[in-house]
């Protein structure tokens, strides 16, 4: 993780992930993995789940959190080079930018399958993520999860899971048809105090209020007192610990994981 | 260094929701024999019975209809969690426009569900409970088949009961593959208890399970 350059950053990021009980009582590891970049004011941000069901869903979604975090920060960053005019206030533009990148990183996943002389759904994961930078910022989705913008009057962005026919059904970015989930929400302005969240789905049962339409304040709002006075190796620390405690793990027999990130 | 949050609230904000629509007749005759008042104090033991269960009282989502009046249908308020359910107080007067208010009733449900699916809540088949003391004074024949065939899809569960002697239980039973029930004596507080505990059952059935509701003998006159 770069730190930014300037005379004050404009991100604070922490993130932790934990091994649901139901993982841990069959002896396997977690599957779900996260990574995030800053450079200067782009945030890049990735959570990815891999499926219980493959075979390397665990090496799936490690693989593609972490390069479609570094492909995507390269990418965005060259972007943002340009003439202010250019800059990808123009969503389309960011769009596009987005979906070729994860189709570079699919492509590199399917090589490293091939290696392996596995296929790319043997490496199955969902896909949560977010670029933002003062101008604005999207999330981008495939599948089950829940990405939240709050602003600092309480305000929100939400981009909900897509799942399918019964709930314990979603959708992969390393599908097929991967295209037709993939989802875009525009972020509004990150404003100082603002906070956007990653999760996965095993994070949501707890994390997200019980109309869906934000962050469970109760749960946010401690959490974000506690961080703001946080180092960052002791809150990330302290979130691994919140989403390894007996509470949470009754709520939700998933891995967890919860990446948050603050404007300052 | 200290790694406990603390005051974090850790809560499972992802239970289903079971709804619940009762359609209550308030013609002019449920001013008879008190049954106005009675109908009151049963919604009134429902919202406490509901309250009073942790679960039901998160899960269950309740919608008043009442008919009556110059063939008046009136939504009481809107959809409510279980918790904050305040009944409305009801006043009896007028005509029996029961078709109207099923209608009503299965609108709202669909509306209720797409709102619900839109904001990625999970939900139990709603429940329709429909009380009436009369006979419709409107156009009600195809508004019954189509509650029959919401039922048969299973989109909802519909209890259609008559109480007292004057319900026309025949055309009640037209609302429902079950037929109707009839409410024996004026046992509103026991029919509403009931109701209560059913949807307490509703909301820890399993996502996809079957649910055995409670025998309905506290409160049903069975044999007519």
């Amino acid at each position: 993780m770069s730190l930014a350059n300037g005379l004050d950053d404009m991100w604070r990021v922490f993130s932790a992930s934990a091994t649901g009980k139901r993982n841990l009582d069959a002896g396997a590891v977690g599957q779900d993995a996260s990574h995030c970049v800053v450079t200067d004011e782009l945030l890049v941000a990735v959570v990815c789940d891999g499926a219980g069901s493959a075979r390397e869903g665990r090496a799936g979604a490690g693989f593609m959190a972490r390069a479609l975090a570094e492909q995507l920060a390269r990418d965005v960053a060259a972007d943002r080079d340009g003439p202010a005019e250019d800059r990808a206030q123009d969503g389309g533009r960011r769009e596009l930018a987005i979906r070729r990148a994860i189709e570079t990183v699919r492509s590199r996943l399917a090589d490293l399958a091939a290696s392996h002389e596995l296929a790319l759904h043997d490496y199955s994961c969902t896909l949560v993520g977010c670029v933002a930078a003062r101008e604005g910022g999207c999330f981008f989705h495939v599948g089950d999860g829940f990405a939240i913008q709050q602003g600092p009057a309480g305000d929100t962005v939400l981009s909900r899971p897509e799942n399918g026919e019964y709930a314990d059904e979603t959708y992969f970015v390393t599908d097929e048809n991967w295209l037709e989930h993939l989802r875009f929400t525009a972020l509004a302005l990150p404003q100082r105090g603002a906070v956007i969240g990653l999760m996965s789905d095993g994070t949501a049962p707890f994390a997200v209020n019980r109309a869906r339409s934000g962050f469970f304040r109760p749960f946010i709002d401690p959490i974000t007192s506690f961080l703001h006075a946080a180092t960052a190796s002791n809150g990330n620390e302290a979130l691994r610990s919140l989403l390894e405690s007996p509470r949470a793990c009754e709520i939700s027999a998933d891995d967890k994981t919860l990446l948050l990130a603050f404007v300052l | 260094m200290n790694t406990v949050i603390p005051d974090v609230a850790l809560v499972d904000n992802s239970d289903e929701r079971a709804p619940l629509v009762l359609v209550l007749d308030c013609s002019g005759s449920m001013q008879e024999e008190n049954k106005i008042q009675l109908l009151n104090e049963g919604l009134a033991a429902l919202a406490a019975d509901l309250r009073a269960d942790p679960i039901a009282a998160r899960c269950g989502r309740v919608l008043v209809i009442s008919f009556g009046g110059d063939a008046n249908v009136e939504i009481m308020g809107d959809w409510t969690d279980a918790m904050d359910f305040k009944p409305p107080q009801l006043m009896a007067g007028g005509l029996t426009p029961l078709g109207a208010a099923m209608r009503c009733a299965l609108d709202e449900v669909e509306s209720q569900k797409s709102e619900m699916r839109t904001a990625g809540v999970s939900y139990k088949r709603p429940i329709v409970m429909l009380l009436s003391d009369g006979e419709p004074t409107d156009d009600w024949r195809q508004v019954a088949a189509d509650c029959k065939s919401a039922e048969s899809a299973h989109k909802v569960n519909i209890m259609a009961i008559g109480i007292g002697d004057k319900a026309n239980k025949e055309t009640l039973g037209h609302f429902s593959n079950k037929g109707a029930l009839s409410l024996s004596g004026l046992k509103f507080k026991e029919l509403f208890i009931w109701l209560s505990r059913s949807i307490r059952a509703v909301s820890r059935a399993p996502a996809g399970g079957k649910v055995q509701l409670n025998p309905v003998d506290s409160w049903a006159q069975l044999s007519t």
